[in-house]
């Protein structure tokens, strides 16, 4: 028996709101929440941008309790997780009465905690480190932490594809409702901004380097030289569909597939990277019972990269045949920079925001498409479409491919 | 119960999609590959020594179960062999161990529905020990250009199907020290989804100083050996290791002509929401997930022939998972078989129940359960038949294997003898 799986909340902290509302808006409007992070955290890195969430309080999201015992992504993730429980109507009685499964996905987790506890120990002896400090050095620490601060008893699960992860944990949580009987699962993403990785991705050569003319990396523009480190954290409220219209819920959009596979080149045979991306959107959509002329919009992985973003439109040319040309594409990361984790949940909020509006955003400061891609779908402004369908991907850089589909409830 | 559930002794009907077990391979501190492990480990051999990958003078403690006699050129064709990290490399030598213990060689066709799970607690810790020395070292600008692939611990995963050419769905699971059954649970998931073929699941971990550091400063870890259930037990023991197992539908194992280890029945998740490091003080969450495992698999509480417990040796965990075997097995809890090889092993954090796991399916394959070593004298509140050190010839048709995890995690897996 196969089961639908209904999304009726979602929970958003980014550099540009902390609403799927406020994000699509900003969005739509070209705002932009990539910036210069200042010398002290540039320290010699080619990259000088990051979108960061400079003014994120936790209390104004988590209240009652002391919030010493949370690192910062665990409570990026509980006041995410708390929004989107706010937002599905899932109260403190309901989590009392049923067991809700959380499904968090991550790539760096606490990484910077983790660092830090060892430089301590390694600089002044492990004797000078604190116990609690360790509990926050475990990969699952912010999902633990999170069922803690809600009482979450259900399935506690943290997932590991690298940047797609987030959007990986919603298309697991859904095959758990789909396929396993499970009722209500919050699944996201979270991801916090930190030196190690800033410098990681820098070492690596990923990361935009602008500096001259200070201008933003830009999803598939022609001048694009790699993407600016993003952070936040974003969840959705899955539940089973007759369910939720059971107890009255609202229901935002419906998840209608989801597929996932792996190019083992990790992205250096340019030929499998784009036949897989191109065989993951072929079975979510099949997954989903639809072709491809019923999907109405696409919201790329694409966040500047030189190599992946030209994987990408090789693989939507592929796979839309004659209506890639028109067909309408965004790519928010432009916006939010690759945050990660938190990218795809992000990605899901915005198309959800674009079902509802028919509102779709731009591609902030496109000017010039490759020559090969001339594409009269991918544009710099928002503007107003058909939107009853959306295909959303995420690209990893390990080699993991997404495709999550949703739609509007029939 | 429910009503509906199979009378106990009758055999079960095999359905043609359920997961069977078709391969197992390990890399552990008592020895490498199938053979070598299960022997030392029915001889109960203990891998738990004084710690040799760093100095332990700063710490009150010294001991650890590492693995001493591993060579990742022996294992690593495609990947850069020292390069990647240490626990990669420990998963990928599971992973072609297990495949050659399958028999398996993909085709093309194949490994697009091959997939692999890799469960674990630390991810790559070495990686980022190796940051923190450059960074206290003021030489960050020195730091390997591939860093990023090989620190964040999805490269588990994806360095085990890079090496193999694995196209299928490819995660890393990183929920503590419960993380290989939330691998195996997973990947048995896929296969009943139909989502693949052939599954690896398991777990990988290496032995660190960021772990050992945390587990002393929680004052964890013992002074001497580890000694589930005894009374003058001490603690856990760090060690590491990789486990992975072949999952494949048992239509597709027997059409192959496969040997099949052990059907996995079904499996229990839960979280206390209690505390990140304590677990409940009922062991509520820990029954729950038993309960869970039991019903989903359809198996009677006296139907179980053997417990993998998750059994760590410090005095909170050993005490806590008796109240809640007690609480889901009632009188039978006193004759039910219950080890913790962890006694011999240390523990392997999120490779431990993925080890464990290989322990309870070899156990139904050759009729003879591990011991728990080192008890010496029981602990009055844990009071049940731990198998104390020897190991004991029974037939086991059904095998549950516990873990617990940072977190408040809990899980269940339940492993049944394959009947043809």
């Amino acid at each position: 028996m196969e089961h639908r799986v209904a999304i009726t909340g979602i929970g958003l902290i980014s550099p540009l709101g902390d609403s799927s509302n406020a994000l699509h808006h900003a969005l739509c409007s070209g705002r932009t929440g990539i910036h210069p992070v200042g010398p002290q955290v540039v320290n010699g890195n080619q990259c000088h941008l990051a979108a960061r969430l400079v003014d994120f309080q936790p209390e104004k999201y988590l209240a009652g309790r002391p919030l010493r015992p949370l690192d910062r992504s665990s409570q990026l993730a509980s006041a995410a997780c708390g929004l989107a429980l706010e937002s599905s109507g899932w109260n403190s009685e309901s989590r009392a009465a049923n067991d809700l499964a959380v499904m968090v996905g991550t790539m760096f987790a606490g990484m910077h905690n983790i660092g830090d506890f060892d430089r301590t120990a390694m600089a002044s002896g492990p004797a000078s480190v604190s116990p609690m400090a360790f509990a926050n050095t475990v990969i699952n620490a912010a999902a633990g932490q999170t069922a803690i601060w809600h009482n979450m008893r259900g399935v506690n699960s943290t997932v590991a594809a690298g940047s797609i992860s987030g959007i990986s944990a919603v298309g697991h949580a859904t095959d758990l409702i789909r396929h396993r009987g499970a009722m209500a699962v919050l699944a996201g993403g979270v991801d916090e901004f930190s030196v190690e990785s800033f410098c990681g991705f820098g070492r690596a050569g990923l990361l935009c380097t602008n500096h001259v003319s200070e201008e933003l990396p830009i999803p598939f523009d022609q001048r694009r030289n790699g993407f600016a480190l993003g952070e936040g954290a974003g969840f959705l409220a899955l539940e089973e569909f007759t369910y939720a219209i059971e107890r009255g819920a609202r229901i935002l959009a419906e998840v209608r597939g989801y597929a996932t596979a792996f190019d083992h080149s990790q992205g250096r045979d340019p030929n499998l990277a784009v036949q897989t991306l191109v065989r993951t959107m072929h079975t979510a959509l099949s997954r989903s019972k639809m072709s491809v002329d019923d999907i109405d919009f696409v919201s790329a992985s694409a966040n500047g990269s030189v190599a992946r973003d030209s994987y990408e439109l090789s693989a939507l040319a592929a796979v839309f045949g004659e209506r890639a040309s028109a067909l309408p594409v965004t790519a928010i990361k432009g916006g939010i920079g690759e945050a990660l984790a938190a990218s795809g949940p992000a990605q899901v909020a915005v198309a959800i925001e674009t079902l509802r509006t028919g509102e779709l955003p731009g591609v902030i400061g496109l000017q010039k498409l490759p020559p090969e891609w001339q594409r009269a779908g991918i544009a710099p402004d928002a503007r107003t479409i058909k939107a009853r369908s959306a295909l959303i991907n995420g690209l990893g850089l390990d080699g993991n491919c997404c495709s999550l589909v949703i739609a509007v409830a029939e | 119960m429910p009503s509906g559930l199979p009378k106990n002794g009758h055999p079960r009907q095999s359905a043609p999609d359920e997961t069977v077990v078709t391969g197992v391979g390990l890399v552990t501190s008592i020895g490498t590959g199938k053979e070598i492990f299960w022997q030392n480990l029915l001889a109960g051999r203990c891998g738990i020594g004084p710690v040799e990958a760093f100095s332990t003078e700063h710490f009150p403690v010294h001991h650890g179960a590492e693995i001493k006699d591993f060579d990742a050129n022996d294992y690593v064709n495609r990947l850069p062999a020292g390069k990647i990290g240490r626990a990669s490399e420990l998963a990928i030598a599971a992973a072609h161990l297990a495949l050659a213990d399958a028999h398996l060689s993909f085709t093309e066709a194949d490994l697009e529905q091959a997939g692999v799970v890799v469960g674990t607690t630390s991810g790559e810790p070495g990686v980022i020990e190796r940051f923190d020395d450059l960074y206290i070292e003021g030489r960050i600008n020195q730091l390997s250009s591939d860093f990023i692939d090989n620190y964040p611990c999805n490269a588990l995963a994806a360095h085990v199907a890079s090496e193999l050419g694995l196209g299928g769905e490819v995660l890393t699971i990183p929920t503590a020290c419960a993380a290989g059954n939330y691998a195996i649970a997973h990947a048995s998931d896929l296969l009943q989804m139909r989502r693949a073929r052939i599954m690896l699941a398991g777990g990988a971990d290496s032995f660190s100083r960021i772990t050992y550091t945390g587990f002393a400063r929680l004052g964890a870890i013992s002074t001497d050996l580890c000694r589930p259930f005894d009374r003058n037990r001490k603690g856990m023991i760090p060690g590491e290791g990789a486990a992975m197992l072949v999952l494949e539908r048992r239509a597709d194992a027997v059409a192959r002509g496969a040997r099949i280890y052990a059907v996995i029945a079904g499996y229990g998740l839960s979280c206390d929401a209690y505390h990140m490091t304590s677990a409940h003080p009922q062991g509520a969450g820990a029954a729950r997930a038993m309960e869970m495992a039991l019903r989903s698999s359809e198996t009677l509480p006296e139907e179980v022939d053997y417990i993998s417990a998750h059994g760590t040796g410090t005095p909170t965990n050993d005490r806590l998972e008796t109240i809640a075997i007690k609480r889901v097995f009632k009188d039978y809890a006193y004759r039910v078989p219950i080890s913790s090889i962890k006694s011999m092993l240390g523990h392997a954090m999120g490779a431990a129940s993925a080890i464990e796991a290989i322990a309870c399916v070899l156990a139904i394959t050759y009729g003879y359960i591990p011991a728990t070593i080192h008890l010496e004298t029981q602990d009055p509140e844990c009071d049940l038949d731990f198998i104390a050190n020897c190991s004991r010839e029974h037939k086991v048709n059904i095998a549950m294997n516990n873990a617990y995890a940072f977190g408040g995690n809990n899980s269940s897996v339940i492993f049944r003898r394959y009947e043809a």
